[in-house]
């Protein structure tokens, strides 16, 4: 008698806690199965990018090289080591350079480019697929060309530089002034189809009605585009700068083809002296500890970015 | 102000097929420029692969080769320290089955998330949100460390396992399956139909073009993928096309026209599926924010 009372106020409490959350026993056992589909990739997900990024943390605390049968706990030192590398404060100062000149071109490119091929015209659509026809390309098919294009004795722009405008042959990838802005026009040509692509696909959503009546209040086109088009496609360019500045963050390939990072320092980029350090130095530890500032500064200046233009998305 | 008025005038006054015409006047005089810059290097790499080797160095520039030759391809394909045949197939293989891993998982886990429940769904889903803002740098050491202990290097399970682990199909197939009305769905399991049948049957060819789109973008990822492969992949016969392009640009082998023939060879067959299915890459880029590189 005294246990019936007890095991219907625990069934009544099992059942007020089950039933918000949907888990008594058999409907558990109905969902495990459900488990099967998300499980495969999980796997892999777990493997390859969840476990790396807490392995990533630990490895830049050893003096982690790969031949050895024991690796060695060494703490910050390697921060602290890396706080004082010349190569790598000027290595991120190449990838600054290097973003800051590939993404405001690729925006203001892409977002001109954009609101010409918004009107129908004639040769419209084959425009649109020429734009972005170079990002179709592997980067090392860019880099095959981007050697030959600023090429000091052969290239195709000193070859417009001295033939056509008759200048002087620029040494284009040997100046380590001009070398870091060469390769971001190498990019420009690779990539600001993308955004182009984007932007088009935003501009598009703005009512036509809205410029019908500025016509009509007598706004000119600058005004239009000022006052119309930038606040109705800020969420769309919020979009475009954070994935243009984590893309173009990561540049590895155009330094390392064209340029090898010559001359000198002067075009060795983050990610380019990480993968030296790792895969021609063997310092595992060191390269941690430098992917793991890289990827500190990539959120922090990514959120930064998230606060400064959701202020003014809202309109 | 009064020269713009007057301009609006011009132009209102003439008829709208007139004014069509001088519009895409004016607009292709803005892009031709760029047009002509757009292909330029293009066609200097069509025109370098079929100049012979001892033109390459002509200045200025031969943009039709004299004579138009094949002989970098014989020397490529005759090369046996190049083995490019076999980068062609490593490509092909490893960007083709790897094409299908990616998206048959992508739309098995988009699916549960958009339409199964299970315990801690939504803690399993912001643990890939979390990982989507993880700069992929980190991960590179560690993920290339696991596969020299499995010793998976210099095979291509080194690059379709942790491609498999990406995560932004999952967040397009969800959307996708989120669309479709859970009527359909209902009817089938009142008739008793197991939930991977409901998937397979009923879900997946309601999502076939989200699919296309994520497989098109998956295969050209993999196709063009430099750094990963560069990072894995050591022994010569396993190259993928870019790695090897890298190494004849690099090596003993600075001969200009075998450059150009292998950007083309590599170059070829993307370009001929981007001309057969522009209209669909190019939808694809803005419905699904997917790049290609």
């Amino acid at each position: 008698m005294t246990q019936v009372p007890t095991s219907t106020k625990g069934g009544l409490l099992a059942k007020r806690v089950a039933v918000p959350s949907g888990l008594s026993w058999k409907e558990l056992r109905k969902q495990l199965p459900n488990y099967l589909f998300i499980l495969p990739h999980f796997f892999f997900f777990a493997l390859f990018l969840l476990f790396p990024i807490f392995r990533g943390l630990q490895i830049s605390a050893y003096d982690w090289k790969i031949m050895l049968k024991e690796q060695h706990f060494i703490g910050l030192e390697n921060y602290q080591a890396l706080m004082k590398d010349r190569i790598f404060w000027e290595s991120l100062r190449h990838t600054a350079n290097f973003v800051l000149i590939t993404v405001t071109i690729n925006i203001v490119l892409g977002l001109l480019v954009a609101t010409g091929l918004k009107h129908s015209f004639f040769g419209r659509d084959f425009l649109r697929v020429l734009f972005y026809a170079p990002g179709i390309l592997s980067v090392s098919v860019l880099g095959i060309v981007g050697i030959r294009i600023w090429d000091t004795q052969l290239g195709i722009v000193n070859y417009f530089v001295t033939t056509l405008m008759g200048g002087p042959r620029i040494s284009w990838l040997g100046n380590p002034d001009i070398v870091i802005p060469a390769l971001a026009i190498t990019t420009v040509w690779w990539t600001f189809g993308f955004p182009m692509l984007v932007f088009l696909a935003g501009l598009q959503n703005i009512p036509e009605t809205l410029y019908e009546a500025a016509k009509i209040d007598g706004a000119n086109s600058w005004q239009s585009f000022r006052y119309i088009t930038i606040p109705l496609i800020m969420p769309t360019l919020l979009f475009v700068t954070v994935t243009q500045f984590i893309a173009h963050m990561q540049v590895f390939a155009q330094p390392y083809i064209i340029s090898g990072g010559g001359p000198g320092n002067a075009s060795r980029t983050a990610v380019m002296y990480l993968y030296e350090t790792a895969w021609k130095f063997f310092r595992f530890g060191y390269a941690s500890s430098i992917a793991v500032v890289l990827a500190v500064i990539m959120i922090v200046v990514t959120v930064i970015i998230f606060s400064l233009m959701r202020g003014r998305t809202e309109y | 102000m009064t020269t713009e008025s007057k301009t609006t005038n011009f132009l209102m006054n003439l008829s709208p097929s007139r004014k069509s015409v001088l519009r895409s006047l004016g607009l292709w005089l803005i892009f031709l420029p760029l047009a002509v810059v757009i292909f330029i290097p293009v066609i200097y790499i069509i025109s370098m692969a079929f100049t012979r080797e001892a033109n390459q160095l002509h200045f200025p520039i031969e943009w039709l080769p004299k004579p138009i030759t094949i002989s970098n391809f014989t020397h490529i394909f005759t090369d046996v320290t190049l083995p490019i045949v076999k980068w062609f197939t490593n490509s092909l293989i490893i960007s083709t089955v790897g094409t299908l891993i990616v998206v048959f998982l992508s739309s098995l886990s988009g699916y549960a998330f958009a339409r199964l429940e299970f315990p801690g769904k939504r803690q399993l889903f912001s643990l890939l949100l979390f990982s989507l803002m993880i700069p992929g740098a980190i991960t590179l050491i560690p993920a290339f460390l696991l596969l020299r202990d499995l010793k998976l290097l210099n095979t291509y399970h080194a690059i379709w396992w942790p491609t498999a682990a990406s995560v932004v199909g999952i967040f397009l197939m969800r959307q996708h399956f989120y669309a479709i009305p859970r009527d359909l769905e209902d009817a089938a399991r009142v008739d008793g139909a197991s939930p991977f049948r409901i998937y397979w049957q009923i879900c997946l060819p309601l999502v076939r073009g989200a699919m296309v789109a994520l497989a098109i973008f998956t295969f050209l990822g993999m196709w063009n993928d430099l750094f990963w492969p560069l990072i894995v992949l050591s022994d010569r016969e396993t190259f993928t096309l870019p790695v090897g392009l890298v190494i004849i640009q690099q090596g003993s082998y600075i001969q200009r026209g075998l450059a150009f023939a292998a950007a083309f060879i590599a170059s070829a067959p993307v370009l001929l599926f981007y001309a057969i299915f522009q209209r669909k890459i190019i939808a694809g880029v803005t419905t699904t924010g997917m790049a290609g590189q």
